[in-house]
C-alpha cells in the first residue's frame, strides 16, 4: 500500500482516472480483438474528437470559476461559416481566413464575457441566450448552404505529419515526437525531485521514481509505435499536435500563473476573492473570452475535418464538452478541476463512444451508457466530498488514503517546521 | 518594525457612513498606536464591522479623515490597504477552501516573474511566517479544506503578516472557535503586538477582549460611547457603555492618549 501511494504521489486522482482509461481501452481491445488499438482507429479518435478536447480546455476554467458556457457549439458554427465564406467570397488566403475566424470567435467571447462580468447576467443565461443568438446568426449567414474549405484547412483538421528521413517502416515525425515526450517527462520528474530536495522536502526512494518513469515511458512508447505504424502517409494527427500544444499551454496557465490562481479563487470563494482584491470581473471576462476563442479553434479543426461547413455544425457540442470536464474531476460547485483531468475526461468519453461504435453498439445504448458514466462520475465527486476528501476518483483510492498519516506524501515540508 | 514612537499609527476622525436611511456610523473617532491592541466592542449593529471594512479598503467612508502615520490617506480598494500596510482578517473566514495554505496567504497579491508565479518563493515565506506565529499547520501545501476552524483562523492571521503590515484589523477572529482554538488565536494576537504592530480587535467576547486588549473602545448605534483602559475598567462599566446604560459624557476620556504603556 505504502509503495502504491508513493508510486502515485500527489496526483493520485488523475492517475486513478488515467487508470480507468487504460482499463476501458483494454476492455474494448479485448472485445474487438484489438481493432480499437489499431493506428487507424486511434487516429480516428483524435481527429474525430479533437473539437471536444480543445473546448474542454476552455470549459474547465469556466466551470472552475463557478459558471457554465452553453454557447460554444453555436459560436463554433458561426466561426466555421465566417471562415469558409471569407475565403470563398472575399478571397481571403486560407491563413487570413483562420485569423478572421479566430477574431470572430474571440469577439463573441468578449460579448458574452461583458454581459456576465459587467452587466451581471449569470453565465447560464448569457450563454443560453448566446446559444440561440449565434445559432440563428449561423443560419442567417450561411443561408442554408454548405461551404467547402481549402485543402490547407482540411490538413489542420484531418491531416498527418509529412514523413521524412530514413525509411524505418514507421512515421519518423511521430517517433521524434514520442521521444521528445519521453525525455520531457523524465526531465520534469528529475527537476521536480531536485527542487523538493533543495527545498528540504522528503522524496520517495529512487526506485519509486524509476518505476513511475518506466511505466509512463512504456505507455508513451506503446502509443508512439501505435500512431507511427499506420498506413504509409499517416502519423500522429496534426490535430493531435495542436491539442498537445494547447494542453501544455493551459496546464501552465492553470498551475503557474496569477490569472489561473484567480480563476480558482473566484470559484472557491467569490466573496473572499473580492475581499483579497482579486478582480472578479476581469477573471469572468477573460475566461469567457478564452472559451469562445477555443470554440473558434475547435471550429477550424472541425470544418477542416469535414471539408466544408454544415448546418448541424456545433449542435450539442457544449454537452459533450461539459460532460468531459465533469468526468475529468471538476466540481459542480466550482473551484476544483484540472486541465489534464479534463483532457483525460474527454479522452475517456471519446474512447468509450468509439469503442462502443466499433463493437457495433447502437447509438441508443451508447448514449444511455455515456449518460450513466457522467452520472456516476459526478456522484463519486459528491460522495467523496461528503467524506471530507478532496474529490472524485480519489474515493476509489480510499484504501490507500487511509494510511496517509503514516506515509506523509513526498510534498511535505521539513519535519522540524511541521512539528513546531 | 516601524519606529514612530509618539503619534498614532492609525487615526480616524469624524468618520460617518450612511446606508440609505440608516446611519451606520456618525462622527466616529479611533486611534491605534504601535505595540497596542485596541478592542472595538459594541452590540450588534453598532458599526464595528463597517469601521473595520473602511480600514480594510472594502468600504469608503462618506466623510471623515483617515491618517496613517500622520498622513491623510484614502483607502479605496483592498490592494490600496495592503500597500499602506493595513492587513485585515474578516469576520467570515475570507479564505478559499479549495486552495492550499500558501495560495491563501498570497491570494490577490501573488509574487510573480514576467510570466509565471514564484511559487517556491511564496512557499518559503509561508513556512517562515507559520514558523514565526508558531502555528500548528501541518504543511504549507495543505488544502484549507483539510484544516480545522482554528487552523484556518491561524492561516487568516498568518495572511496579515505577508508584506510589511503595520496595522492589523481582526473582525471577530474567535467567533466560531473552540476554547483551545481561541487560546491559540489570542496567542497569535499577542505575538503580533510583540512584533510592534497596531491591532484593532473586534469582538463580542469580553473574556477575550480583557485577555489581550490594552484599550477598549465602545461603539453604540454608530457613535463612540466610551474608551476604557483594560486594566482599570470593570466589566460592568464596559457592559454599561455597550448597552447604553451610560452615555459618553462630552469630556469623556479622549482615545488619543495611550492609557497603558506596553512594550
Amino acid at each position: 500500500m505504502k509503495a502504491l501511494r508513493q508510486f502515485f504521489g500527489a496526483n493520485m486522482r488523475q492517475y486513478a482516472l488515467f487508470g480507468f482509461l487504460i482499463v476501458v481501452m483494454a476492455f474494448f481491445a479485448w472485445q474487438t480483438g484489438g481493432r480499437t488499438l489499431h493506428s487507424e482507429n486511434l487516429q480516428n479518435i483524435i481527429i474525430g474528437w479533437s473539437y471536444v478536447l480543445v473546448m474542454a480546455l476552455g470549459m474547465l476554467f469556466v466551470i472552475v470559476m463557478g459558471q457554465i458556457d452553453l454557447a460554444p457549439g453555436s459560436v463554433a458554427a458561426v466561426v466555421g461559416i465566417c471562415l469558409a465564406l471569407s475565403i470563398k467570397d472575399w478571397g481571403f488566403p486560407w491563413w487570413a481566413g483562420i485569423l478572421f475566424g479566430i477574431a470572430v470567435g474571440t469577439a463573441i467571447g468578449m460579448w458574452q464575457g461583458a454581459w456576465l462580468a459587467y452587466i451581471g447576467v449569470p453565465g447560464f443565461i448569457t450563454t443560453l441566450a448566446g446559444q440561440m443568438l449565434f445559432r440563428g446568426l449561423d443560419q442567417h449567414i450561411s443561408n442554408g448552404q454548405s461551404v467547402p474549405v481549402p485543402p490547407q484547412i482540411v490538413k489542420i483538421g484531418s491531416g498527418f505529419l509529412p514523413d521524412w528521413g530514413p525509411h524505418t517502416g514507421f512515421n519518423n515525425p511521430t517517433l521524434v515526437l514520442g521521444v521528445i515526450a519521453m525525455l520531457a517527462v523524465i526531465y520534469r520528474e528529475i527537476r521536480r525531485r531536485g527542487k523538493i530536495v533543495r527545498g528540504g522536502g522528503v522524496v520517495p526512494p529512487t526506485w519509486v521514481m524509476v518505476a513511475r518513469l518506466a511505466t509512463v515511458v512504456a505507455a508513451l512508447a506503446i502509443l508512439t509505435i501505435a500512431f507511427a505504424n499506420g498506413r504509409p502517409g499517416t502519423s500522429f494527427p496534426v490535430a493531435g499536435v495542436i491539442i498537445v500544444l494547447l494542453v501544455i499551454f493551459y496546464h501552465f496557465v492553470e498551475t503557474r500563473t496569477t490569472i489561473g490562481r484567480g480563476v480558482y479563487a473566484v470559484g472557491g470563494n467569490k466573496a473572499a476573492a473580492a475581499l483579497t482584491g482579486i478582480n472578479i470581473k476581469k477573471v469572468y471576462f477573460i475566461a469567457m473570452t478564452n472559451m469562445s476563442f477555443l470554440a473558434a479553434v475547435a471550429a477550424i479543426m472541425f470544418v477542416g475535418k469535414s471539408g466544408s461547413t454544415g448546418l448541424s455544425d456545433g449542435n450539442g457540442w457544449e454537452l459533450d464538452v461539459i460532460a468531459a470536464v465533469f468526468v475529468g474531476g471538476a466540481a459542480v460547485s466550482g473551484g476544483v478541476g484540472t486541465v489534464v483531468g479534463s483532457v483525460i475526461g474527454g479522452l475517456f468519453m471519446s474512447i468509450l463512444s468509439n469503442g462502443m461504435f466499433v463493437l457495433g453498439v447502437g447509438s441508443d445504448w451508447s448514449a444511455m451508457i455515456r449518460g450513466l458514466v457522467l452520472l456516476v462520475a459526478v456522484a463519486f465527486d459528491l460522495y467523496s466530498k461528503a467524506q471530507g476528501r478532496p474529490s472524485i476518483t480519489g474515493a476509489i483510492m480510499r484504501g490507500l488514503r487511509s494510511r496517509r498519516k503514516e506515509t506523509q506524501g513526498e510534498e511535505q515540508v521539513r519535519p522540524e517546521v511541521a512539528k513546531i | 518594525m516601524i519606529g514612530v514612537a509618539q503619534g498614532p499609527l492609525l487615526a480616524m476622525h469624524g468618520i460617518s457612513k450612511r446606508f440609505g436611511a440608516v446611519e451606520a456610523l456618525t462622527d466616529v473617532d479611533l486611534e491605534v498606536h504601535a505595540h497596542e491592541v485596541v478592542a472595538l466592542v459594541g452590540d450588534n449593529g453598532a458599526g464595528k464591522s463597517t469601521l473595520a471594512k473602511m480600514v480594510a479598503g472594502a468600504l469608503p467612508p462618506d466623510s471623515g479623515l483617515i491618517e496613517i502615520d500622520g498622513e491623510a490617506v484614502t483607502i479605496p480598494t483592498p490592494a490600496a490597504a495592503y500597500n499602506l500596510g493595513v492587513a485585515t482578517v474578516f469576520q467570515d473566514f475570507a479564505l478559499c477552501e479549495n486552495l492550499d495554505v500558501t495560495a491563501n496567504l498570497f491570494l490577490g497579491r501573488e509574487m510573480h516573474g514576467a510570466l509565471r508565479r514564484s511559487d517556491e518563493e511564496m512557499e518559503r515565506i509561508t513556512r517562515e511566517v507559520l514558523h514565526r506565529l508558531a502555528s500548528r499547520i501541518p504543511s504549507a501545501r495543505t488544502p484549507l479544506a483539510a484544516l480545522s476552524a482554528g487552523q484556518r483562523q491561524s492561516v487568516a492571521i498568518a495572511r496579515t503578516l505577508i508584506g510589511s503590515p503595520r496595522i492589523v484589523v481582526l473582525d471577530e477572529p474567535t467567533a466560531s472557535l473552540s476554547v483551545a482554538q481561541t487560546a491559540e488565536v489570542l496567542t497569535h494576537i499577542e505575538r503580533l503586538r510583540e512584533m510592534g504592530l497596531g491591532i484593532i480587535l473586534i469582538s463580542h467576547n469580553m473574556t477575550d477582549v480583557r485577555a489581550v486588549a490594552d484599550r477598549i473602545e465602545v461603539l453604540r448605534l454608530g457613535r463612540n460611547n466610551g474608551s476604557f483602559s483594560t486594566q482599570r475598567a470593570s466589566y460592568e462599566e464596559i457592559i454599561a457603555a455597550i448597552t447604553g446604560a451610560t452615555r459618553a459624557e462630552p469630556p469623556w476620556q479622549p482615545s488619543g492618549a495611550p492609557l497603558s504603556a506596553v512594550g
